[in-house]
């Protein structure tokens, strides 16, 4: 039995993290939301991204990327979840995922590489179908190919194919856009009903992932604050309406992380009770992202409330991340269909 | 990424389920079988069952073989209390005994007291009561009052402790004694080993909110305990009981577990019965409860993981209580609110209510026992996050 991340995976959580605390702090992350025209998109930042190989971690070697797998994307989510990140890592990692999947010899000998070296940047619509208009693509104006339903399978959309509208979202941490798709798109010809089931687990446990580092990275300060903090002559984390609520909140989020890290685990491996534990991680990771980011906020009592405060970047990323993909009550729907309606063997 | 057993734990899985397949007879298996004995004949019956399973080579599964274990891994731990509730193996009669007293020894009982209390204990020859809470010290257990005085070779021990499991049943009791005249607070305690059996020794069962009697009440009267029956160190028995509270964890997460998911799948089924399984709310609250479950699960192969690496989960016990017993509460919430109106009755539409409501009304003490909520969220506050005290 070994439930946890090797030596190897550490490593790379590590290097994540020790690259955005070093150059992509949070005075890094506030210079984007607070400019909401830009495109949200750092050069500095997609450059190291590509050269640490984030964008090629699930792209096979002979396409020029890592070959790892949905545990080790999920520690690269956790970890851009964890520093607020900006930028299209999910997009491109998905749009690579669905070529991956779904594409002919020929889509991914074209995109592949490309996507796996940071040279092109990816998205994944996550709602509508082409052609049409397709709401809330993250990073969909910057994205040189986007991957979008195309009647009842999948297929990629150039950018020269369709026209991106900015659009307005309190959430500074990423950027969306409308998509105006006149045809139907570069059919992917593997993108079977399964396929598709999978490409959208496959999100569901990066965006649970990033939600989970949001939560852990909220709690965390929120202690920190709260040891130091003094009122009444003392520190108010000694107070035990705070400590209670923090200690549950640190429950909780150690049971995301190994929601979210299970749930990697369980569909690269095509296990038996993958689509559960995929309903789970995210119904599990939305709760405890919107809980602990919420704490935040009241455990550092006014100046958490402050825009000068990095609370509501937190707050508002966990937001728009609990709706993606189904939110906590579509994720229970889910679970109780799986059992209530299935009767155990 | 390794969710499998090795292949000598696989096969010791089957050689555990034959051998459970074989002894228990089906009538045991039936919802409601052990609630209609009366607390005197269950507890026979399982004694007798556990004793026999022990001869048979199945207890003491990770204890070496020199003091009458299996000299098994994690592992064959882990699968043998999965496997026992999958089979509806009666519950233990010995749990203080086998959860804490049983590691305990292991870690810090001397050469004598490993080989006298071992293996006794897995065949049930000596049923071990734990002897912690007071009238006037549960959380504050460093409050206990219950007082040994030294004369000669023994300690003549007077009090009264309170909660204590298998009471009227229990052979022998691991106390905690406050031995040195004068101390206080977490200064000065014992852990004695006492036999139950002697004049100044009356345990009287304690009936509970659902109606059973698993706690007792045990009264010290001038009892007698040689001094060399004493668990780590005399005066140091505070260090010797938070050893013994830390082996709460282990790797029973995943008993707990199958054990929770099938009295989950238990409320589904009445919730179907009384076709309220389509209600969208009821269904939101089922699948809530469900994600604890499945949370409980994997914290369960975490920790199983941790104890194969040789890793401390120190402090990390309070988290495992936390989420089981919480979860667990939270289980028998939801059957109540599938009840709805009908919530205590005894029976609905001739589905017999009452094996279950007896888990509900047990739901709420997992939250008290072994450390309430309220206190394990200190700990995980303060030794966790490292919030102030």
């Amino acid at each position: 039995m070994f439930f946890a991340l090797t030596d190897d995976q550490r490593e790379f959580d590590a290097a994540v993290r020790g690259y955005l605390a070093e150059r992509f702090d949070l005075e890094a992350v506030r210079g984007v939301v607070e400019d909401p025209a830009g495109d949200g998109h750092p050069a500095s930042l997609w450059k190291a991204a590509a050269e640490q190989g984030w964008p090629a971690v699930l792209v096979p070697e002979e396409h020029e990327g890592l070959g790892l797998g949905l545990v080790e994307a999920q520690v690269i989510a956790r970890a851009l979840g964890a520093g607020v990140a900006p930028g299209p890592w999910r997009g491109t990692v998905l749009a690579a995922e669905a070529i991956r999947l779904a594409g002919s010899p020929e889509q991914q000998a074209a995109w592949l590489p490309r996507l796996a070296s940071g040279e092109a940047v990816g998205a994944l619509a996550p709602r509508g179908s082409a052609p049409g208009t397709l709401p809330a693509v993250e990073y969909g104006a910057v994205a040189d190919v986007v991957v979008v339903r195309s009647g009842e399978g999948l297929a990629l959309v150039e950018a020269s194919a369709f026209s991106a509208t900015p659009q307005g979202s309190y959430d500074g941490t990423a950027r969306l856009a409308s998509l105006a798709v006149d045809g139907t798109g570069e059919a992917l010809p593997g993108a079977t009903a399964e396929i598709v089931a999978e490409l959208t687990a496959r999100a569901t446990v990066l965006v649970a992932a990033d939600l989970v580092g949001i939560a852990r990275e909220a709690l965390s300060r929120t202690v920190a604050y709260d040891r130091d903090r003094q009122q009444f002559g003392v520190p108010v984390g000694s107070f035990q309406a705070i400590k209670h609520a923090l200690a549950d909140l640190h429950v909780g989020v150690t049971m995301a992380e190994h929601a979210a890290l299970y749930a990697a685990h369980a569909v690269d491996a095509g296990l038996p009770d993958a689509a559960l534990a995929v309903a789970v991680a995210k119904a599990k990771a939305g709760d405890v992202a919107l809980d602990a980011t919420a704490a935040m906020i009241q455990y550092h009592g006014g100046i958490g409330y402050t825009w000068e405060h990095e609370a509501h970047f937190f707050y508002k990323r966990a937001k728009r991340l609990a709706g993606q993909f189904g939110d906590s009550d579509a994720q229970r729907a889910r679970i109780a269909e799986l059992t209530i309606d299935t009767v155990p063997a | 990424m390794d969710l499998t057993y090795t292949e000598a734990e696989e096969e010791f899985r089957s050689e555990l389920r034959s051998w459970l397949s074989a002894n228990i007879p089906d009538e045991w298996t039936r919802p409601g079988f052990w609630e209609s004995l009366d607390d005197d004949e269950s507890f026979r019956l399982r004694r007798d069952w556990e004793r026999d399973k022990a001869l048979a080579g199945f207890a003491g599964i990770q204890w070496p073989t020199e003091y009458g274990g299996r000299g098994g891994t994690p592992g064959m731990k882990a699968i043998y209390d999965e496997e026992t509730v999958r089979a509806h193996a009666p519950r233990t009669v010995n749990p203080l005994g086998l959860t804490f007293l049983a590691p305990t020894v292991m870690a810090i009982g001397t050469e004598a007291q490993k080989k006298e209390i071992i293996g006794p204990m897995l065949r049930n020859e000596v049923i071990w009561c734990q002897g912690f809470s007071e009238p006037g010290a549960g959380s504050d257990l460093a409050a206990l009052t219950t007082k040994g005085v030294r004369d000669g070779d023994d300690f003549v021990v007077n009090g009264q402790k309170v909660w204590t499991t298998n009471a009227v049943h229990g052979d022998k009791i691991f106390t905690m004694v406050r031995t040195e005249p004068g101390s206080s607070k977490h200064r000065g305690i014992s852990m004695l080993l006492i036999d139950m059996h002697q004049p100044g020794v009356d345990a009287r069962p304690l009936k509970q909110m659902s109606g059973a009697s698993e706690f007792g009440e045990v009264f010290f009267d001038d009892a007698r305990v040689p001094a060399r029956d004493c668990l780590g160190e005399i005066g140091d028995g505070w260090r010797t009981a938070m050893l013994l509270l830390s082996f709460e964890r282990g790797a029973s997460g995943i008993a707990q577990y199958t054990e929770f998911r099938r009295q989950y799948d238990q409320i589904v089924e009445v919730a179907r019965a009384l076709g309220r399984d389509k209600d969208p709310v009821m269904r939101g609250t089922l699948a809530r409860v469900l994600t604890e479950l499945e949370c409980l699960r994997l914290h369960a192969m975490h920790v199983l993981t941790q104890v194969e690496q040789g890793r401390d989960l120190g402090f990390e016990a309070s988290m495992t209580k936390l989420q089981w017993s919480e979860a667990f509460q939270d289980l028998w919430e939801v059957f109540d609110d599938v009840l709805g109106e009908d919530a205590t009755l005894d029976s609905i539409d001739g589905i017999d209510l009452r094996p279950l409501h007896a888990q509900a009304m047990w739901s709420r003490s997992v939250t008290i026992w072994g450390g309430s909520s309220q206190v394990q969220r200190n700990i995980t506050a303060e030794r966790v996050l490292g919030l102030p005290r």
